[in-house]
């Protein structure tokens, strides 16, 4: 009865309209940052007295948010391309491999994903003040490498495991090179894997604030560090533009793994 | 070099022969990386508790036998036990919806839990912030309701913490009680009812019991996540209930007293990971992810 959606009686309308107010909860906020960030309003009152694109005029027009955004997107996609990089090669070594330890590993290789990112951002700004990375795009990336290659990894072996080898097998044995067989074979079949493995470690890279907060210098920081410092001394709507911006990227990056899953199954 | 490549292949075809330490070697970049910048440098960290300013315990007998970090210790935990029961009262109903539910309905729900998920952490701090504000939205429309006279204190302090950390959990809880409550077989329900049962008992002796697994381990990752965080606290949270990431980062950044920096962290990090092994020996998988 209670997991019969028909038979729940009075019971069925609690439970909807729970969930939602949970739903409107979870949106309300996002769309409500929208909204101000079009609102004519310094002070962000709601509904705003007029409409106006200023905000956006103000972030385009500021040096320091231009770089702090073109910055995240050049670190950002360093990180994409060596995570899924090592990623890849190391799937292979996980689902392919047979060696002792190896489910020790892959959990190894997980870990970074349950610390507490403060005790990595902490540590690693003491070592980088050692060796001199801290407020280079060097350091940058090897901070989010180190969050983004478990997403990466993750993706990459669950893609892995489902495929069928005894393909890249036949393509052995019809003459390809082991190595020809794996790149004209398997790693098209395993696309959508290295895609989402692609997503998501550039959405861990591009969205990382606290990694970022501790790597960064007055002339070298990310758009989570500068909307972090502004956020420090008020709550300027231009930093909901800027956040704005950040949501449509967001829902583009989204739609476009929903439209290729789409894509796989038909 | 002809029969190398033979060896080769007959590996490549799957031999069923265990070989020792195949494809080891393709792991150890990765490996490298984790090695060098995050093992080492933690490791490095954790040692300097022991070892600054001199060699010794005393960085823990500071952080242990003082009533501020004792305090600090306190407000952690009471933080996260609040946000994840908040959020388990919340997130059950919504999950129990969401499996059983018409697919259409339950795919906004999921793209409204996915696009909450995905956005910046910063912008919905940020929104929870311009909100909760004492010129915001919600003091507004109280105050416009006659209910209140005065702006309430919605921000900097345990209001708005719990507030916006709630926020960033639900998710978290919803999507894995979701995959518990969607494996039960609707007929044990049915039974319970021809046998008698109110909907009272059923819930309560059939349903929830059923989805109990799903709510230790969904509140257990969401309690160990917020014991980590440190954005939300330090933005929507006042000096008065300070979080143990904002500890250990104020030791490090304000202080530069990277012994006791050191010691926060590992209470932190052994907190989390005792949690984090009660996790896998009660469910044997567990996913987290701390921000």
């Amino acid at each position: 009865m209670l997991l019969n959606f028909d038979r729940l009686g009075a019971w069925k309308w609690i439970l909807l309209g729970i969930t939602g107010l949970t739903a409107a909860f979870l949106i309300l906020p996002i769309l409500f940052i929208a909204a101000l960030s079009f609102g004519s309003s310094q002070w962000l009152i709601f509904p705003p007295p007029g409409w106006t694109l200023k905000w956006y005029a103000m972030f385009f027009a500021d040096p320091r948010w231009l770089e702090a955004a073109g910055t995240s997107f050049y670190i950002a996609a360093i990180v994409t391309v060596l995570s899924v990089l090592l990623g890849l090669v190391a799937s292979f070594g996980l689902v392919r491999g047979r060696f002792i330890g190896k489910e020790g590993l892959r959990a190894l290789f997980l870990t970074p994903m349950i610390l507490p990112v403060v005790v990595l951002a902490v540590a690693l700004y003491a070592f980088f003040l050692r060796i001199g990375l801290n407020g280079t795009v060097t350091g940058f990336v090897i901070a989010h490498l180190v969050v983004a290659l478990p997403f990466s990894i993750l993706s990459i072996t669950n893609a892995l495991e489902g495929f069928d080898k005894s393909i890249e097998d036949a393509a052995v044995l019809c003459g390809a090179s082991p190595l020809e067989a794996k790149l004209r074979v398997t790693l098209p079949s395993i696309s959508h894997g290295l895609f989402s493995a692609a997503v998501f470690s550039f959405l861990t890279s591009w969205d990382e604030v606290v990694l970022a907060i501790f790597m960064a210098s007055p002339t070298l920081q990310t758009l989570p560090v500068k909307i972090w410092a502004t956020l420090r001394q008020d709550l300027t709507p231009v930093i909901a533009a800027a956040s704005t911006l950040l949501i449509v990227i967001t829902i583009a990056l989204m739609l476009l793994v929903a439209l290729l899953r789409k894509g796989l199954k038909s | 070099m002809a029969l190398l490549t033979e060896q080769e292949k007959i590996a490549a075809v799957g031999s069923i022969r265990p070989i020792r330490s195949r494809n080891f070697a393709l792991t150890v970049p990765a490996l490298l990386l984790l090695v060098v910048f995050f093992i080492l440098p933690v490791v490095s960290l954790l040692l300097r508790s022991v070892m600054e300013p001199e060699p010794g315990l005393q960085n823990y007998e500071a952080l242990l036998g003082s009533t501020t970090y004792l305090k600090i210790f306190l407000n952690t935990f009471s933080v996260s036990a609040l946000v994840t029961a908040v959020a388990l009262a919340i997130g059950f109903p919504v999950a129990w919806a969401l499996a059983i539910m018409p697919p259409r309905w339950a795919s906004i729900v999921f793209a409204v839990l996915l696009l909450s998920m995905w956005t910046n952490l910063l912008t919905r701090t940020y929104a929870w912030m311009v909100l909760l504000q004492r010129t915001g939205i919600i003091n507004k429309t109280l105050m416009g309701l006659g209910l209140i006279s005065e702006p309430l204190p919605l921000v900097n302090n345990l209001v708005g913490v719990t507030i916006g950390m709630t926020y960033i959990m639900l998710p978290f809880i919803i999507l894995p009680l979701y995959g518990v409550i969607r494996k039960i077989d609707p007929a044990i329900l049915q039974a319970a009812a021809l046998c008698g049962a109110t909907r009272w008992q059923a819930l309560s002796r059939v349903l929830i019991p059923l989805a109990a697994p799903g709510m230790v381990s969904g509140a257990l990752m969401v309690f160990v996540m917020s014991l980590g965080y440190f954005v939300t606290p330090a933005l929507l949270g006042g000096t008065a209930n300070m979080m143990l990431a904002e500890l250990i980062a104020q030791f490090v950044q304000s202080l530069v007293n990277w012994g006791m920096g050191g010691a926060a962290a590992l209470v932190l990090l052994v907190v989390t990971l005792a949690l984090y092994a009660v996790q896998l020996k009660l469910f044997g998988t567990a996913r987290m992810e701390g921000r």
